[in-house]
């Protein structure tokens, strides 16, 4: 009877070995946290992205100059010209974000410090080992702003030495 | 007395961390970073424009650069007189027809691809000049700038000025 009773209270103590499980939950979690800032470019939410039929998916955001291209305030919804007015000044038309992640705005008359930016950071990023060739203007054009003002921002990046542009897009629907 | 503290040193002898919370995180965290990574669904188009040093490359030049020129309504046009795209309507519902006709530009990607082969086939590389009016909106341009990835051309010549009239 007593043997019985001590089989009985072994059984209970079956406990499953969880120590696998998590090894495999933190190398998934590490894998995700990597890409996850791999992918990752600075996007100011007041640019309303336009959308492309053919359009192909950014595996590496390395090397990529973000400029921001904003449309003007009458164009914007109220959350966007809520958040634009936040972190540029009035008459605002090109964001960056510097190297401390701080936002920096360019008006129409600052086209030539927006293009000592890019140079700058083309610099940075040669001197982290990046070739060249990598190193690319993304431009996050909202979808409402005019042509020329794009296209100033392509000059600026060509001035810079910069020649190949991405075109930040959503896909279409 | 005795036999109360041996109980006693046989419970210290078992010390167990209750893991449990930290796997509850750590699930959260996994599940948080498994749909943030697929919720970016930021995409891109490629092209670069023409350099200095490109003209020392060895590749012959092409024969006719191909010209498309966007006018300030939207409307597109192609080496001068065949029109492919209507002027832009930023109103359409998407998903329509009309929507689609609007956007994708079928007859645009027709003669790129046209001029993409005849280019190739001279073995050289197709270029193609942008002329876009100042006041054209960005998303008309980004039409344009996916029907070029569409035929296979990335290498685009831009310029404002003459589309304005200027």
């Amino acid at each position: 009877m007593g043997k019985k009773n001590a089989r009985a209270n072994d059984e209970v103590k079956g406990d499953v070995n969880m120590s696998p499980m998590i090894d495999c939950c933190f190398l998934l979690l590490i894998f995700f946290v990597v890409n996850a800032t791999a992918i990752t470019v600075s996007k100011d939410p007041s640019v309303k992205m336009p959308s492309a039929v053919s359009c192909s998916e950014l595996k590496d955001a390395n090397g990529c100059i973000v400029v921001n291209v904003f449309a003007d305030a009458e164009k914007m919804d109220v959350k966007a010209l809520e958040k634009y007015n936040k972190n540029f000044p009035a008459g605002t038309l090109y964001g960056v974000s510097d190297v401390n992640g701080n936002n920096v705005g360019y008006n129409a008359g600052q086209l030539q410090d927006l293009t000592d930016f890019i140079k700058k950071q083309k610099e940075l990023m040669k001197s982290r080992n990046i070739e060249e060739g990598m190193i690319r203007l993304y431009l996050r054009g909202d979808m409402a702003a005019p042509w020329e003002r794009s296209a100033a921002a392509i000059r600026s990046a060509a001035a810079a030495g910069v020649n190949n542009i991405v075109f930040g897009t959503l896909p279409s629907k | 007395m005795a036999r109360h503290k041996k109980i006693q040193t046989e419970e210290q002898e078992d010390p167990e961390m209750n893991i449990s919370s930290m796997i509850d995180c750590c699930f959260l965290l996994l599940i948080y970073f498994l749909v943030a990574t697929s919720l970016v669904s930021e995409k891109k188009l490629d092209i670069s424009i023409p350099s200095s040093q490109q003209s020392a490359s060895s590749k012959k030049p092409p024969v006719d650069p191909g010209r498309i020129v966007i006018s300030g309504d939207g409307s597109v046009t192609w080496n001068g007189d065949i029109s492919v795209g209507e002027a832009y309507n930023p109103d359409l519902e998407p998903g329509t027809d009309e929507y689609r006709s609007q956007r994708e530009l079928d007859q645009l990607v027709e003669q790129l691809t046209t001029h993409r082969e005849l280019a190739e086939s001279a073995q050289a590389e197709p270029i193609v000049m942008l002329v876009g009016a100042g006041s054209t909106p960005h998303q008309r341009i980004v039409d344009v700038m996916a029907a070029l990835a569409k035929a296979g051309i990335h290498s685009v010549g831009i310029s404002t000025a003459e589309a304005d009239g200027n």
